[in-house]
Order: structure tokens, then C-alpha cells, then sequence
């Protein structure tokens, strides 16, 4: 902001008589110039983001055949979705997914901070890089592997229960069960990345802090719990927040998590998330207006979550 | 700054999903025959013009055989994808894209275009009403709309049978000929008595799974299925639907379901393992059997399913009404949709003809296959789409099927009771259609 007050040149030592003309259309093109550069941002933004959001909103208030009629029916699509079991069934899915696959991730990823921080470690750069291996790997991949060890028949899991006589177990039939293999698959993909994020925390805590600590007689986890914890909090805090963003989209992992489950992950729906939901009653049935009002109520869905992620980083910044 | 970061992924992904439908119709396009150059005058049959198709039909063989019949022609052929995908990308294209002259769309999705019939030219106009004395009549009266107009030509059905291994049977006392099979299982009360026999005998399940060998089987055997024939919802009323669904849950209830769903992974391997005997078989899913169990060479028959007819699957041939060459799309149905030439591409390829003569054709009924043991399967695959009944389909019926059927799978991963499947099944439906 302060870089474009200090680059345009003050307009007093362009004054100089004869060139009357050139001054005014040069003081036009300087004053557009900042708007033209930031210009294809908001052209972009407002052909591909805006649009698509409001016309959302608009469709959802229609019984929207993309080949056919577009009724209005005002607010009927949102009266339905509020007794339709199966909006409530995604919502109770994603949330369920949610935090069966993001508690464990962090804690995870706050122990492996840990570890990577450790000052004697050797090869720390290649540790640190190769936890971002998995962030890095393409979705379908991740969950190709995931179906295949979480497999009923020849999984890996399966195989090594079948080894110590135990029964098999069907991880898609059930609701836990397809829900604790798709978060499996969650914690794989973003646990390197909060790992990183987490050592990124843990190395802008002063050493001096440490070493004060231990003058003052405090043990390890005093250590962990009354200076690591507190002055890594923002740092978990942006991680508790882009987890629930991320979880409240989770798409990908449930659409292929097994190649007969389909568009609503299971025969009982036992997996099917808010997003899946809406791209099952969009793009499977083209039921277009029913599908945006599911996308009207996932967007206010994300809007509550950021509400409560706001009130909590602000709490946190007047804490300190 | 960071709250408005917050913001931004989730109407990201509102708008990435909104591109799918846009990035359907980026399409690959792969021309047979490239392009003279020369800009056709509307109207040229021999113009160039595009076919979408999905993939594993043999659409690239249809249309060189095509361009040898007619050298002037041009066509630029893209295998869209999927069933699902094409139907997908087409509508699309149709909501508001580039159409393409020519579509192929598969029978579970024709509903819902047949519905909005504006969309396709009529073909009666083009001279469609001569030719569709020729094909199945339940096959043309799916494309046919309320209005009476005729928007696609079928170019092949999905006859169906059953697939069961002679080895095995031989192995659990019952007997193995395709024809006192087939006697021994006329109803569906034998098929269960002869899995009960089969399972008592050697310890091991009968038919790989109730929901789609049995409950997709009877559901089709019916003269009225979920709507009635003047278009109103009878799924949960008509005694024929729920007769079809209890003969599955008998089925499940007698113990002889090994529960491996169609595609699931167990699902192939069980066809080469003996984890089921029988299985079944639509006239495109024999090569799926032969690549599965290639070391069950000449174990398996083939032989007509219990009750009367079947058909699964099927697809039609249709020209949208913004097409830029509808008479050289016309054209190619015209020469490659005929009895004669449905008949040259069962031969080259195995597609199912949906034209009446030439299914009643030397080629089709003398049709055997070593790998089955010289059953007779191009007699079982035409007896069946003969005998098949023909029933209204509307706009949903692909919905409430896949409704009905979630609940018998989910009876068979234990999550329902069979006393329960059928109230799940119906409110699984009420759930999706509203």
C-alpha cells in the first residue's frame, strides 16, 4: 500500500506551461494505472467467483432442469433440504469425518514438530521435505492405495487380520468404519503440512524463553505445556482453521473411495459428505436447484465455522 | 487480512464444482478421417460431422466401417468417457454449449432426455417413423417421448442371462446342460430351491449377490414397473415392484448370497475362486467374465434367467436439435443402424442388435462361445430381449432402482434387517424424489 504512494511522482513537478494536454491525460493514466494493474485480479475474481456465487444463490430459489423448464419455487428447495434425512446424514458425515481425521492429524503433527525441531537430529532438511511427500501426491493416488489397504477382500489390513485368525472387516459397510478409512486418508495427505507449519511455530519461540524456563527449575512438558502450547497458538489456531475448511469440503476421498460406492459413498450413504451430496444432486440427477441450495447452505455452514474461528483468534490476540 | 483468507477456499470449491460440468465438455477429439478443408454447404449428408460416444461400444470400428461403405463421408468421433460422463458432458452442451451432430446415450440416462424432448430433433422427420418398425418395440418406445416424437434409434440392447459353472455344479450333485438348468430354475422359487441344494452340498454361497443377479432381474420382468403407464409414480403401490424386491430378500434369508457386490473387488476374483457359482450375465459383460477368470475356460454356461425375458442396459442414437449437420448425422444412422449392418456389427464386435430381424438372424442365434462351453447364448440373449415386456420409464426411474437397490445391499452388509428393507428401500426412494 505504501509502495504505490511512494512511486507516483508528486503532480507539482510535472507544472510546466505548454505542456497543459499531456498533463492532464498523463495525471489520468497515473491515477488509472494502480486500478488497471489490480484490474484482471477482480475481472477474473468477478467472472469466475462472484458470478458463480451469486448466480448460486439465484438458482437455488428455482426447480432448475439445465435441459429443460426453470421454475421459481422461492424457498421450497431450502424447506426440503431442512427434512431431507439425507442433508442431515452428509452434514453428520462431514462433521463425523471431520474430527475423527483432524485430532488425531494435529497431534500428530505437533509430535512430529517436535521430533523435527530436535536439535541433534541429523538429515533434518531431508526429514522435513520428505513430510511433504504425501501433500504432494495426487488425490485419486492417495485414495487408489487407501481402497486397496482398507479393501474387504485383499487389503493389507485384512490380510494381516487374517493372519492372526481374525475375522475380516468390511470398512465400507459400516458408517465408523468408511468414515475412519476416508479420515485415514485425510490425515495422510495434511499431516506433513501442519507438521511443517507447527516447526515453522516452534522455531520462532526464542531459545532465551527455554533457558529462563530451566533457570526458573521447569521440567520438559512444563516446558511444553506452559511456553511451547501458549506461544504456539496462532500457529494452531490458523491450522484448526484451514482443517475445518478443509474438512467441511471433503470431496475427493469419499467420491473414489471404493469403485462400487458411487456418488453416495455407500448403499446407505454411510459416507457421504456435504460436498458429495450437493455434486450427487447437481451433477448426477441435474437437479441444479436443489444442488445450489445445498451449496447456499454449505457456504453458511463455512461462514458459522469462520465465525467461531474469528471470535476465537481474536479472544487469543487480546489474551496476549 | 487472514479472516478473508478464511473465506475464500469454500466458494472456491462452490465454483470448482460448478467447472465440472463446463469441463466435461472440453473434450478430447480424436478425428477418424481429417478434415478436406472444404466448407460443407448445410445440409451435404456427406459433411463432417461430430459423434460423441462412450468408450467400449466400438464406436471407432462403427464408424470405419462406416467410411468404407461411404468414402465421401467425414466424421470426427469423440469417445467421451464413461455412460455417465457422456450423458454428463452432454447435457452440458445442451444447457448452453457446442452440441455435438450425433449422441450415443445409454438406456439409465435416456429418461431424463427424453423428458425435454425439445432438445432432439424428432426423428419422424427425418423419416424415423418407417424405420422404427424395425427395432424392439419396448426399445423405441424408451425414446419415445409423451408427445409422440421419437428422439433416438436404439443401437443395441442388453440381453440377459445367467452365468453359472457346470464344474461346480457337476461338483454339488445338480445337473450342468444349460436346457435342464435352465427348466430346473423356470421360476425364481426353483433358482432358490437349487441354491439351497448347492449350498447345503458344498458349504459355499450360491449367487454372488441378491441385489443385482436377482432383484435386477425380477424388477424387469414386470408389465408395469415404477410409474404407471400414463406417467404416475406407483413404485411403492404396485404389487409387482414389491413381489420383485421380496423374491431378493427370500433369496438373502435362504443364506445362499456370498454378498459381493457387482464391481466391488471381490466381484471378479470370486468369478475365477468358486466364491460364487452364479452370476449375472448381460450380453456386454461376457468379455468381463472371460478377462476375470481366464483359468475357468469352459467351465461356465450360459443359460436364460428364471422367470420371463430380461434386458440391462442398452443405448440409443439421437441428434440434437442444434446440430450444424443433421442430415449427414441422419445419414450415418441410416446406413449403420439397419438390420443388416446392426447384424455385421454384432459379428465384429458382439454388441446385442436391437433391430427385430436381426436378432432373429443366423448369425445371432448360432452364437456360441467356447469359454462358456458352447452354450447357446446368442439364442439366450435374443429369447430374452423378445420376451422382454415393455413398461413407461419416466424421468426418475434410475433414481428409485438405485433407491430399492441400496437398501437390499445394505440388508446384505448387515446395516438393515430383511423385515426392514423394504420400508428403507421405499423411503430411500421418497428421500430422492421428493
Amino acid at each position: 500500500m505504501s509502495a504505490t504512494t511512494t512511486q507516483v511522482p508528486p503532480h507539482r513537478e510535472r507544472k510546466q506551461p505548454g505542456q497543459q494536454p499531456t498533463r492532464v491525460r498523463s495525471s489520468f493514466l497515473e491515477r488509472a494505472a494502480p486500478y488497471a494493474y489490480v484490474a484482471p485480479f477482480f475481472i477474473i475474481f468477478g467472472i469466475f467467483g462472484l458470478f458463480p456465487l451469486v448466480f448460486t444463490f439465484f438458482v437455488s430459489l428455482f426447480d432448475w432442469n439445465p435441459i429443460g423448464a426453470h421454475t421459481f419455487v422461492g424457498l421450497a428447495n431450502f424447506e426440503r433440504l431442512l427434512h431431507d434425512s439425507r442433508f442431515w446424514n452428509a452434514l453428520g458425515n462431514t462433521f463425523g469425518i471431520f474430527v475423527i481425521s483432524t485430532i488425531p492429524q494435529l497431534l500428530l503433527a505437533l509430535g512430529l514438530a517436535q521430533l523435527l525441531n530436535h536439535a541433534r537430529l541429523r538429515w533434518a532438511n531431508f526429514f522435513r521435505m520428505s513430510m511433504l511427500l504425501p501433500f504432494i501426491t495426487s488425490v485419486a493416488a492417495t485414495a487408489l492405495v487407501f481402497g486397496q489397504i482398507f479393501d474387504r477382500n485383499f487389503g493389507l489390513i485384512n490380510w494381516i487380520l487374517g493372519l492372526l485368525h481374525l475375522d475380516p472387516i468390511n470398512f465400507l459397510a459400516s458408517r465408523l468404519g468408511s468414515w475412519v478409512e476416508i479420515s485415514a486418508m485425510v490425515t495422510w495427505r495434511w499431516f506433513g503440512y501442519n507438521t511443517l507449519l507447527y516447526l515453522a511455530g516452534l522455531q520462532a519461540i526464542p531459545r532465551e524463553m527455554y533457558e529462563a524456563a530451566s533457570v526458573d527449575g521447569a521440567n520438559g512438558w512444563q516446558k511444553f505445556t506452559r511456553l511451547t502450547i501458549p506461544s504456539m497458538r496462532p500457529v494452531i489456531i490458523f491450522t484448526v482453521i484451514m482443517s475445518t475448511i478443509g474438512g467441511l469440503q471433503i470431496f475427493t476421498e469419499p467420491l473414489l473411495v471404493a469403485p462400487e460406492s458411487g456418488l453416495t459413498c455407500g448403499a446407505a450413504r454411510q459416507c457421504q459428505t456435504l460436498a458429495l451430496f450437493l455434486y450427487e444432486q447437481g451433477f448426477g440427477q441435474f437437479k441444479f436447484g436443489y444442488g445450489s441450495a445445498i451449496g447456499v447452505a454449505l457456504f453458511v455452514i463455512v461462514v458459522v465455522a469462520a465465525l467461531i474461528n474469528f471470535f476465537l483468534t481474536t479472544r487469543t490476540r487480546g489474551a496476549r | 487480512m487472514s479472516d478473508s483468507v478464511f473465506f475464500t477456499p469454500s466458494r472456491r470449491t462452490l465454483f470448482k464444482l460448478s467447472g465440472v460440468v463446463a469441463g466435461g465438455a472440453a473434450l478430447a477429439a480424436c478425428s477418424s478421417k481429417s478434415s478436406s478443408g472444404s466448407s460443407a454447404s448445410p445440409g451435404d449428408p456427406n459433411a463432417e460431422f461430430t459423434f460423441w460416444s462412450f468408450t467400449g461400444i466400438g464406436a471407432k470400428a462403427s464408424v470405419a466401417d462406416y467410411l468404407a461403405k461411404n468414402a465421401n463421408a467425414h466424421v470426427k468421433l469423440s469417445e467421451v468417457g464413461s455412460t455417465t460422463e457422456t450423458a454428463t458432458a452432454l447435457t452440458a452442451a445442451l444447457a448452453g454449449g457446442v452440441v455435438p451432430d450425433l449422441v450415443m446415450i445409454q438406456g439409465d440416462d435416456l429418461p431424463k432426455f427424453v423428458e425435454n424432448p425439445s432438445n432432439f430433433v424428432d426423428l419422424r422427420t427425418l423419416g424415423g417413423k418407417d424405420l422404427a418398425g424395425n427395432y424392439l418395440d419396448w426399445a423405441v418406445s424408451g425414446a419415445t417421448s409423451t408427445n409422440g416424437s421419437i428422439i433416438g434409434v436404439p443401437t443395441d440392447v442388453g440381453g440377459l442371462g445367467l452365468a453359472y459353472r457346470a464344474d461346480l455344479f457337476q461338483a454339488a450333485g445338480l445337473p450342468t446342460d444349460p436346457a435342464e438348468v435352465a427348466k430346473m430354475w423356470s421360476t425364481w422359487d426353483g433358482f432358490i430351491a437349487m441354491g439351497e441344494k448347492y449350498t447345503a452340498a458344498t458349504g459355499k454361497p450360491f449367487v454372488d449377490n441378491v441385489e443385482t443377479t436377482v432383484f435386477f432381474s425380477t424388477v424387469n420382468q414386470v408389465t408395469e414397473k415404477y410409474y404407471s403407464p400414463d406417467g404416475k409414480l406407483v413404485y411403492d403401490t404396485n404389487p409387482q415392484v414389491k413381489k420383485a424386491f421380496d423374491v431378493a430378500v427370500k433369496t438373502y434369508k435362504a443364506g445362499i448370497s456370498a454378498k459381493v457386490a457387482a464391481w466391488s473387488s471381490g466381484w471378479d476374483p470370486g468369478k475365477a475362486n468358486g466364491a460364487f457359482a452364479v452370476t449375472v450375465a448381460p450380453s456386454w459383460l461376457l468379455s468381463g467374465i472371460k478377462s476375470a477368470a481366464p483359468a475357468t475356460a469352459g467351465a461356465w454356461r450360459i443359460t436364460a434367467l428364471p422367470g420371463v425375458g430380461g434386458n440391462w442396459g442398452g443405448s440409443v442414437i439421437a441428434i440434437p436439435k442444434r446440430a450444424a449437420h443433421p442430415e449427414a448425422a441422419w445419414q450415418y444412422i441410416k446406413t449403420m443402424m439397419s438390420t443388416d449392418a446392426q447384424t455385421e456389427h454384432f459379428k465384429s464386435t458382439g454388441t446385442l442388435p436391437a433391430a427385430k430381424d436381426s436378432l432373429k438372424s443366423e448369425a445371432v442365434l448360432s452364437y456360441t462361445d467356447k469359454f462358456f462351453g458352447d452354450s447357446q447364448i446368442g439364442k439366450v440373449m435374443s429369447d430374452s430381449v423378445l420376451n422382454f415386456h415393455s413398461f413407461y420409464n419416466g424421468p426418475d426411474t434410475s433414481a428409485i432402482g438405485a433407491g430399492l437397490l441400496n437398501s437390499l445391499a445394505s440388508m446384505q452388509t448387515g446395516n438393515v434387517a430383511p423385515e426392514d428393507a423394504w420400508q428403507t428401500g421405499v423411503k430411500n426412494v421418497k428421500d430422492a424424489v421428493g
